[in-house]
């Protein structure tokens, strides 16, 4: 019997026996179903978790540079670090490396009181140099951010994170407010634009940006660094960039190997390589999940063929008395299996997209779809029916007609 | 069209003693003959049905069907043979539920190679007198009509050897009656049949007789056949041995 032959005879019994045929399509369809769900949730929740990377660390083209070695933890803080990072290892970095855009010079120092008036907060400062905005892709709401005038007349300027603002100036325009840090007055020129929660859930917005230069010799009285940021000109030569600016710190600093580094270089690809191979864990596990729930789907086939074998035992008699032969049997049945999976398989797809649909819409995340996965959960489905189909079918074909057709 | 010489049919139980089911059947039936084969219960008359239909295969003994040696056909052989040469009419009809008159008609053509004629098996269904009823389910018919489809659908791939096992076994005498007036016509048109039955009165539309008993041939006897008219006129088969 020809393929067209077993397909129109497959939906022809498919569409007589509704009942049965919507059991199996079911079956497969929940397992499907939850496969794209868990798909499209975890591919919505690595965007959300990618998006917000990117927001906590701007755009994938920077090289941070922070003194101690590899194995120092924690955000570098002034009160924390080696002083062994200059401003003028910046200027190197900025005058010497090629494929650099910009190099932003910071000290930062964390749970510092400041104090408006009769208010008062703890914050984190950091003393910037002017390229710091524009690499984090920061700008402010309001005002002006820090100029390189700024920097080049060590104004007394602040400019602040909304947390900050609501704080300190929950009524009042704080543009042109004064601001004192230990003593110091400052006075407000801006306010970040919000950069919302970090992906440890902490707000990104508790902050205050001054002059590096500023902080330098009017704040903290330091002269070294808590961290250099390099921005390249071509993110794809990052590698050649990190070797080049290690080796001029090293040099720098009369390092010789094997003597360990006392400084860090990283970048945040390798940071989010990190973070993508955790999420693409979380997402191995919620597919496998998904898998079992497809297989699942497979066995419900395969008992509902079963049933179905023995009861149409004599259908299948007939038919190898009127001259099927084994293999039309098996084909029969097989083709039934499969194109009542790959139905599954579509409604399966059309009720996960559904569900995640609702789950992004609970969560508030944008919803994210693989349209490549739902192909391939199309093709899963088929392939699990004619899997799961397999024995049922073979047991079909090895019916004896004699005592089938027996009455 | 059918020579047996010597077939031989023995069964294995589960402890492997074997059951003699036709202990050497030699027999000759002629194209257009009308043949019954009568025997009771347990007399191997199902055995040797399932031989001359290519379902099963003699223990020895040599099976021609139109000629070709089917004896040791292979399964899939066996199915091209039943495809293209013989036609099924079942005690229990045996048609397709949730499928109409016409479709079950057309199953046989499904297995032959050829396209599925509809048409064909429209003017089938007309032949055997059901023309108007060719979209219905065989669910809603009357058992004579539902047996008016199988053999309609025995018909399909136009074989030349119709063996049809008690047809009239599950119909009053009235509707059996005219399922044999049916099958007496169209032995009369060419067909060969082989019909398989307990009953006299059955047995006594066809023209000849063979009687099984304990898997052997008992007796081999032309008949007038009824109802009176014509007797087929063909060549008289003869039995050896």
């Amino acid at each position: 019997m020809s393929w067209v032959k077993t397909l129109r005879l497959a939906l022809r019994t498919l569409v007589r026996n509704p009942l049965r045929s919507l059991f199996m399509m079911l079956g497969v369809a929940v397992g499907i179903a939850s496969l794209i769900a868990m798909a499209s949730v975890g591919e919505a929740t690595r965007q959300e978790t990618m998006r917000q990377f990117k927001r906590m660390v701007g755009t994938f083209d920077r090289v941070s540079i922070q003194p101690g070695s590899a194995r120092t933890r924690g955000m570098p803080s002034l009160t924390s670090v080696e002083p062994t990072l200059r401003f003028e290892d910046a200027d190197a970095i900025a005058a010497e490396i090629p494929n650099v855009r910009r190099v932003s010079r910071e000290q930062s120092a964390f749970d510092i009181d400041v104090q408006a008036r009769d208010r008062t907060a703890t914050t984190s400062i950091w003393g910037i140099s002017a390229e710091w905005m524009e690499i984090r892709g920061d700008d402010v709401s309001v005002g002006r951010g820090i100029s390189p005038e700024d920097v080049e007349t060590l104004a007394r300027v602040a400019v602040i994170g909304e947390d900050l603002r609501k704080e300190l100036f929950p009524d009042e325009d704080p543009i042109g407010k004064i601001i004192r840090i230990a003593e110091v007055p400052f006075t407000v020129q801006g306010v970040l634009v919000p950069r919302g929660a970090g992906p440890g859930g902490s707000s990104l917005d508790n902050l205050l940006l001054l002059p590096v230069s500023t902080a330098s010799k009017r704040l903290f009285s330091r002269d070294y660094l808590t961290t250099i940021t390099v921005q390249l000109e071509d993110p794809s030569r990052y590698e050649a960039a990190v070797a080049d600016i290690s080796a001029l710190l090293r040099e720098r600093h009369g390092i010789v190997p094997p003597v360990e580094d006392n400084f860090t270089v990283s970048n945040p690809r390798a940071a989010m390589e990190q973070v993508e191979e955790v999420d693409s864990t979380l997402s191995s596990v919620l597919i496998g999940i998904a898998v079992i729930a497809t297989v699942i789907g497979g066995v419900v086939i395969m008992s509902l063929m079963l049933i179905a074998v023995s009861e149409r035992r004599r259908e299948i008699g007939v038919r190898r008395a009127v001259g099927a032969t084994r293999n039309d049997v098996l084909r029969q049945f097989l083709v039934e299996a499969a194109l009542i999976s790959a139905l599954g398989g579509v409604v399966g797809v059309l009720l996960g997209v559904a569900g995640a649909t609702v789950a992004a819409f609970q969560q508030q995340l944008p919803p994210a779809f693989l349209w490549g996965a739902m192909g391939g959960a199309v093709l899963l489905a088929t392939l699990v029916g004619l899997v799961f189909g397999l024995q049922p079918a073979w047991r079909a074909a090895n019916v004896d007609p004699i005592q089938a057709l027996r009455s | 069209m059918i020579e047996l010489e010597h077939v031989v049919k023995t069964y294995q139980r589960d402890d492997g003693t074997p059951v003699p089911a036709l202990r050497d059947i030699t027999c000759r039936i002629g194209a257009g003959e009308f043949v019954t084969v009568r025997g009771s219960s347990g007399s191997g008359k199902s055995s040797l049905l399932n031989i001359l239909g290519c379902l099963d295969t003699p223990t020895s003994g040599i099976y021609r069907l139109a000629g070709e040696d089917v004896s040791g056909y292979t399964d899939k052989e066996r199915s091209a043979v039943r495809a293209r040469r013989i036609g099924f009419v079942f005690q229990a009809f045996n048609l397709l539920p949730r499928t109409t008159a016409v479709e079950n008609v057309e199953v046989p053509a499904l297995y032959s190679g050829g396209e599925v004629d509809r048409n064909k098996a429209l003017a089938l269904l007309k032949r055997v007198g059901l023309a108007e009823r060719s979209g219905h389910f065989v669910t809603e018919m009357s058992g004579g009509e539902q047996q008016r489809v199988a053999i309609a659908r025995a018909l399909m791939n136009d074989p030349p050897l119709l063996l049809a096992d008690e047809p009239t076994g599950n119909l009053d005498s009235a509707v059996g009656d005219s399922i044999m007036e049916l099958l007496t016509e169209l032995n009369k048109e060419g067909l060969t049949i082989v019909l398989v039955t307990h009953d006299e009165r059955v047995a006594s539309f066809a023209a000849r007789e063979l009687l099984i008993r304990d898997g052997v041939l008992a007796s081999d006897r032309a008949q007038p056949p009824r109802p009176a008219a014509v007797a087929s006129g063909k060549e008289p088969a003869h039995v050896v041995g």
